[in-house]
């Protein structure tokens, strides 16, 4: 799971940050615009509060900003549209199916953008601008070698077999294709596994308005909370979608415009190159060598590690982002699912990762900004939000709150109807209580939203006590979820892969990847069984974990199937390439998978070759 | 079903009514000599009437 290996790298303090954040006043310049700008009348505006101290600057205090009554009013009328989408949805629920997988009649373009917004966190956002902050243009990797080849895949050459087996889930799928044992083992471990990573991106939302609004932590998360609770209990799946797309659009129109001005006063993009080194504004000129940048990275494990395995892994398997596409209304409009949100993910860099590297450039050029510091040195997690205080005036300051509020929901969403779902489905219809009504399971299904929802409240603050379960339990699920998608592969496009041979693999590929963590050092981290290979940075350790739990899952998945018993022919059905009939598609030639993914590849090539 | 154009198209009118008029009022932002509020506040009316439009149109066809 991508958000894994992020998460790993660059995310919200997870220790208390107060003691971190500073914010420097030693310019002249900062302190002329500091005494302009306290915020006497309550307006917006950035407040630093200095101290005559070692470097004019106090360690205790963040960098507040201070909203006016024009961003509450904008942050409410938010409230009030989501709460109002679920209501006016409430309707469209009339059964079990509708709630849980939104009755296959979302328009593509809804599910496009959903697509993109469920995956679109406010860890996400935060993250990304961190991580543009501390790397560079090479950030763009995680974009144009990772999500967006991924998703081409998932459009093109899986989405048929996905669709065509009408399954409700990805662990559905998996035990129509194999056995009951490897949906179970998915399904446990799926369901942990989204409440988790709902509960840990709350925590992080909590502190970062406590610390940049100076909120109340325990207010910001049970309000979200009960907001995200009332719109998806409502209107279930459809509910979510169409207010994830909301959601999009307010983070696209709430974060670009700090992307145009903060470049423009960075000098643009020839500026921004000549105020930093080589290695951050270029994505492939120093990945020859692991040790000529500063992700510590080389190409064979970027590509194989980042752009095959981790990505493919998340956006081929993960049921969180297929589900959006399996809510559409035809087999057609599913498979363009991936393939139209591949263009405004193509664009995110620009948005997200812009301002953190425009956030450094203007560091270096002391024009009164600077990255608050973090020990020797700075804290990039606060890129994003500094930046805004700097570039957005009261009212827009809101917009751009409320985008990360947005975007927070929508990750949020994502998780809890991805949970409710594979809960519903695949655990407790499978294995709890078969062969009940519909009316039942759609109660099961709204019960186990709530459930879902008071699961990640109580993780949020489990998170806030014992950071090092938290960060243990991330390692185990990247474990669990490395070798996914060799699993996927084998079973999609080779009918002699069995069940059997599909459990082996999974496992097989989970321990290969504890074992690579365990014996090897980064940043000193693993190494618990002895270490045998050091990597120069913990991002270049996730990435060889993931090869390595990809390629064993592969040739232990492969070796058994030969071994065990191949599944009968007419069992496999609409599950398997050569036993599926791909549907021809009788649309305008814009509208078929080919010609799009091919348009989409031929951007791609040329962004990286733009940033190369 | 829902047009989700709608509840957009005037969300982001509203929204962008708001921003135009607090615009002439507000101080700019430490970093910036843009009215900020005033380009997205037009922006975001010219968006979410966009969204009306359309779904206006795919109404009455």
């Amino acid at each position: 799971m991508l958000s894994w290996l992020k998460k790993s790298d660059v995310i919200l303090p997870r220790s208390d940050p107060y003691p971190a954040i500073g914010c420097s006043c030693a310019s002249r310049k900062q302190t002329q615009f500091l005494s302009r700008q306290v915020p006497a009348d309550g307006h917006a505006g950035a407040v630093c509060f200095c101290e005559s101290g070692a470097r004019g600057c106090s360690h205790g205090k963040a960098i507040q900003v201070t909203l006016s009554a024009v961003d509450y009013v904008i942050l409410v009328l938010y409230f009030a549209f989501v709460l109002g989408i679920g209501w006016r949805l409430r309707k469209t629920v009339t059964s079990a199916g509708e709630f849980l997988t939104g009755g296959h009649k979302v328009p593509v373009w809804i599910t496009s953008l959903a697509f993109l917004a469920a995956n679109l966190g406010a860890q996400e956002v935060v993250g990304m601008c961190a991580s543009g902050a501390k790397y560079g243009i090479m950030t763009s990797h995680f974009y144009w070698i990772g999500a967006v080849p991924a998703m081409l895949f998932v459009g093109v050459f899986m989405m048929p077999f996905y669709y065509g087996s009408k399954a409700r889930s990805v662990p559905e799928y998996l035990r129509m294709r194999f056995d009951e044992k490897t949906r179970g083992l998915n399904a446990l471990s799926f369901a942990i596994m989204t409440i988790f990573s709902s509960g840990i991106s709350m925590y992080a939302l909590g502190k970062m308005f406590q610390l940049v609004l100076g909120w109340s932590f325990d207010a910001s998360v049970i309000l979200s909370a009960l907001i995200v609770l009332a719109y998806t209990y409502l209107g279930g799946l459809t509910s979510a979608i169409y207010n994830e797309v909301l959601q999009f659009f307010l983070i696209v129109v709430g974060f670009s415009p700090l992307a145009i001005l903060s470049v423009q006063k960075a000098g643009g993009w020839g500026g921004i190159q000549q105020r930093l080194p080589g290695v951050m504004t270029h994505a492939w000129k120093h990945v020859g060598n692991a040790q000529d940048n500063p992700m510590g990275v080389e190409a064979f494990g970027l590509v194989a590690g980042l752009g095959f395995v981790l990505s493919f892994g998340y956006w081929c398997t993960d049921f969180l982002v297929v589900q959006r596409a399996m809510a559409a209304d035809s087999m057609s409009a599913a498979r363009r699912t991936p393939l139209i949100a591949a263009f405004p993910k193509m664009v995110m860099p620009f948005i997200v990762i812009l301002p953190g590297i425009a956030a450094m450039a203007l560091t270096q050029m002391g024009t009164g900004y600077t990255l608050p510091a973090k020990g020797d040195g700075y804290d990039y997690d606060q890129a994003l939000t500094t930046m805004m205080a700097q570039f957005y005036p009261s009212g827009m300051l809101g917009v751009g709150l409320t985008a990360l509020m947005a975007s927070f929901m929508s990750g949020m969403a994502g998780n809890v109807t991805a949970f409710n779902t594979v809960f519903t489905f695949d655990i407790y219809q499978s294995y709890i209580r078969p062969n009940a009504s519909d009316k039942h399971y759609l109660a099961v299904g709204r019960i186990t939203t709530v459930v879902g929802i008071a699961l990640s409240i109580a993780t949020a603050y489990l998170a806030a006590q014992f950071n090092n379960i938290m960060d243990f339990l991330q390692l185990v699920f990247g474990f669990v979820n490395a070798p996914l998608f060799a699993t996927f592969l084998l079973g999609m496009f080779w009918k002699r892969t069995t069940g059997h041979g599909a459990f082996v693999g999974l496992v097989s590929g989970t321990l290969a990847a504890s074992a690579t963590h365990g014996l090897s050092m980064a940043e000193g981290k693993g190494g618990w069984l002895g270490s045998i290979h050091t990597f120069p940075s913990q991002m270049a350790q996730n990435f060889w974990i993931a090869i390595f739990a990809w390629s064993s899952c592969f040739l232990v998945t492969l070796v058994v199937s030969l071994m065990t018993k191949a599944h009968e022919e007419s069992t496999l059905r609409g599950l398997v390439y050569g036993l599926t009939e791909i549907p021809v598609e009788n649309v305008a030639w814009y509208r078929r998978p080919g010609p799009l993914a091919l348009i989409v590849a031929g951007l791609l090539v040329l962004l990286n070759l733009i940033f190369l | 079903m829902l047009d989700l154009r709608i509840p957009s198209g005037f969300f982001f009118a509203i929204t962008g009514v708001i921003l135009v008029a607090v615009s002439f009022t507000n101080p700019h932002a430490p970093m910036t000599d843009a009215n900020v509020d005033l380009y997205t506040g037009l922006a975001m009316v010219a968006f979410g009437g966009v969204l009306l439009a359309l779904a206006n149109r795919s109404r009455k066809t």
